[in-house]
């Protein structure tokens, strides 16, 4: 009777085979931070040569460079050169560093309805956010932000023809603080792509785009609980994709008990209210990134139609009371890990 | 006044069912190294049944054992008799599956190992859910798993063994 | 004809579940694998030698603007104070599984943990 002894092989094979799979795991992945002008970059890259790793860190570092001192909104360089020709009004030929940052900016402003308006630079620097310190507040007064307001500085207000440009409006300032990290983030996976780099994840604290996979599985990205620790959430990126947030804790002052942050509603001149963060997934890193600014401005009643024109698929908005808004596509796409499952409200599809 | 008819089906039924309550009622008495891990010596009969008479009885004696059972330790509609409620289900259920399987032809011990380990995964799985939805909870279903299957194992070799002897 | 006391499906089927265990254990055994073992501290863009997660200590470390302390606990570790206005990095509370960050940027001190199996590749917030 051989028949136990055949089984008791296939059933060895199989033991072997499963344990197998385990032992033969490769960690081919690469990890690395890289800090460098007050943001810290978290790489992964997957299968890359030590070359390749050596070049992406160069590349990243370049990039954030150019990012800190090209567009830097207060601090003197071709950004603060350019905003002060744009305040005279006449022709004047754009530093090249930052015309394909306002070419990209004025379409993504129009497609935003204006929510996302990186002219209300002036009104961005009196409530005190140009500086490396937080103000302190008080507030600034109600007067003059309500004149600035009633100037309505706006993209369309600066006009270009070829490498000149000029703006009709005295009161355009022009901030990149909701667009410049996402441009940064493009122009970062652009070159590694460029290097031979398929599978990688650039992320920008906590804004970041991803290409390809991980090996044999998508990428997983923790959202992190912003209001206290652990993960909030999991969700898989594949192929190439940008998750962006903008949420109303990365800069923030306390006055009098009430809290003031940065993101700016063009139309009031007052802090954005009702939504605690915005994170929107897209192909394009800049897009996405002007996106979680513009829905943030939107609020969580008005979010959805701005993210139509936007053309945003996933979308998720977090309100002032904790409750969860997502479009249908997102919510399939976000996995809780949390025990208690926070209050969900689903809006029409996008 | 109406005289209920019976058959020997239902008698026989009504025979396996006492005997499979028998055992169920004397194995509750005996302690338990760790909660939900028990022998199941009440699973023998129902595979016997199985064996023997086919999928209709065994449903029966099951339900009954489990109904009845618990009516006569006093747990009936508790939450120990929802664990045993659906663990027999979902032991039945996969009887149901293996039996109907076309072409296929399980002995003893192959039924009760399915049958314990439906019976421990459908119970493991309204434990669960039902009532102590917590992560840690999960490190006990391989544990669990391998008792089943070790119970199973050992009960339908007994079981097989006692059908040869039947002529 | 006698019945085999153990049929050619009988054994498929012990086979099976036999394999099915240890399949079981690596599942639900494995939650734990994500648990990092080693904290790596970078202090204004240098890397220190990395710190095991398994010895309770407190660190003290001088960064840009001030000194920040860490405090690693049972295979965690935070920030307990840190010098800066945010405090974004206190607020991150404990880290525990390979692959969580956190940062105190002002300070310019960032650390992140590493050892075990990743469940996420990167963190947003």
């Amino acid at each position: 009777m051989n028949l136990p002894g055949r089984h008791l092989l296939l059933l060895t094979l199989g033991l072997l085979l499963l344990t197998g799979c385990g032992a033969a795991r490769q960690t081919r992945i690469h990890h690395s931070q890289l800090l460098s002008f007050g943001t810290l970059v978290d790489i992964s890259l997957w299968d890359a040569s030590p070359e390749q790793i050596e070049n992406a860190e160069r590349i990243i570092h370049d990039e954030l460079h150019a990012m800190h001192h090209d567009w830097h909104a207060w601090q003197p360089g071709p950004l603060t050169e350019t905003n002060q020709q744009l305040r005279g009004g006449e022709w004047f030929v754009c530093p090249p560093a930052i015309l394909p940052l306002i070419v990209q900016a004025k379409q993504l402003y129009q497609r935003s309805g204006g929510l996302f308006n990186p002219a209300i630079g002036q009104l961005v620097a009196l409530w005190g956010f140009h500086s490396d310190t937080l103000p302190k507040g008080p507030p600034p007064p109600k007067e003059a932000i309500a004149s600035l307001v009633a100037r309505k500085p706006g993209m369309d207000a600066i006009v270009i023809d070829g490498q000149r440009i000029r703006s009709t409006n005295p009161a355009v300032q022009l901030d990149f603080g909701a667009f410049a990290k996402g441009y940064a983030v493009d122009r970062i996976i652009e070159k590694l792509i460029a290097n031979g780099i398929g599978n990688a994840i650039i992320n920008a604290g906590g804004d970041l785009r991803a290409i390809g996979r991980h090996g044999d599985r998508p990428w997983r990205i923790g959202i992190r609980n912003p209001r206290g620790p652990g993960v909030l959430a999991g969700i898989e990126l594949s192929g190439d994709e940008s998750v962006f947030t903008s949420g109303d804790y990365e800069r923030f002052f306390r006055y009098r008990g009430k809290r003031y942050h940065h993101i700016i509603d063009p139309r009031t001149g007052y802090p954005a209210r009702g939504v605690t963060s915005v994170t929107v997934i897209h192909d394009n890193a800049a897009t996405a990134d002007a996106a979680a600014t513009a829905l943030f401005v939107a609020g969580p009643e008005e979010w959805h139609p701005i993210a139509r024109r936007m053309g945003i698929k996933y979308v998720m908005v977090v309100d002032d009371k904790g409750r969860i808004h997502m479009n249908p596509a997102m919510a399939r796409r976000i996995q809780f890990e949390s025990e208690q499952k926070p209050e969900v409200v689903l809006s029409k599809p996008l | 006044m109406n005289t209920l008819t019976t058959t020997a089906e239902d008698h026989r039924i009504a025979w396996l069912a006492a005997l499979a309550i028998t055992i169920h009622i004397a194995e509750s008495a005996l302690p338990s190294p760790l909660p939900g891990i028990k022998p199941g010596l009440a699973n023998m009969v129902t595979i016997a049944t199985l064996c023997i008479y086919g999928l209709r009885t065994t449903a029966w004696v099951m339900l009954l054992r489990v109904v009845a059972g618990s009516l006569l330790l006093g747990t009936f509609l508790s939450p120990t008799f929802t664990l045993s409620f659906s663990g027999a289900l979902a032991s039945l259920l996969v009887l149901t599956v293996a039996h109907l399987l076309p072409a296929i032809r399980f002995g003893a011990v192959g039924y009760s190992l399915l049958a314990a380990m439906g019976h421990m995964s459908g119970q493991f799985a309204v434990a669960y859910w039902l009532f102590i939805p917590h992560p840690a909870l999960l490190h006990l279903f391989p544990i669990l798993m391998t008792a089943a299957v070790l119970f199973g194992l050992v009960s339908g070799i007994i079981v097989a063994t006692m059908l040869k002897r039947i002529p | 004809m006698k019945p085999a006391l153990v049929t050619r499906a009988d054994w498929l089927v012990i086979v099976a579940s036999l394999a099915l265990l240890p399949w079981l254990y690596a599942t639900f055994w494995s939650s734990d694998d994500t648990a990092a073992d080693k904290v790596h501290i970078i202090v204004d863009g240098k890397e220190l030698p990395p710190i095991s997660l398994h010895q309770d200590r407190k660190l003290t470390i001088r960064g840009s603007i001030g000194t920040s302390t860490l405090q690693i606990e049972q295979g965690r570790i935070r920030f307990v104070h840190s010098p800066c206005q945010g405090q974004q990095c206190v607020h991150s509370g404990w880290l525990s599984h390979n692959g969580e960050f956190a940062a105190c940027l002002p300070n310019r001190i960032a650390l992140q943990l590493s050892g075990g199996a990743a469940r996420f590749d990167t963190f947003i917030y």
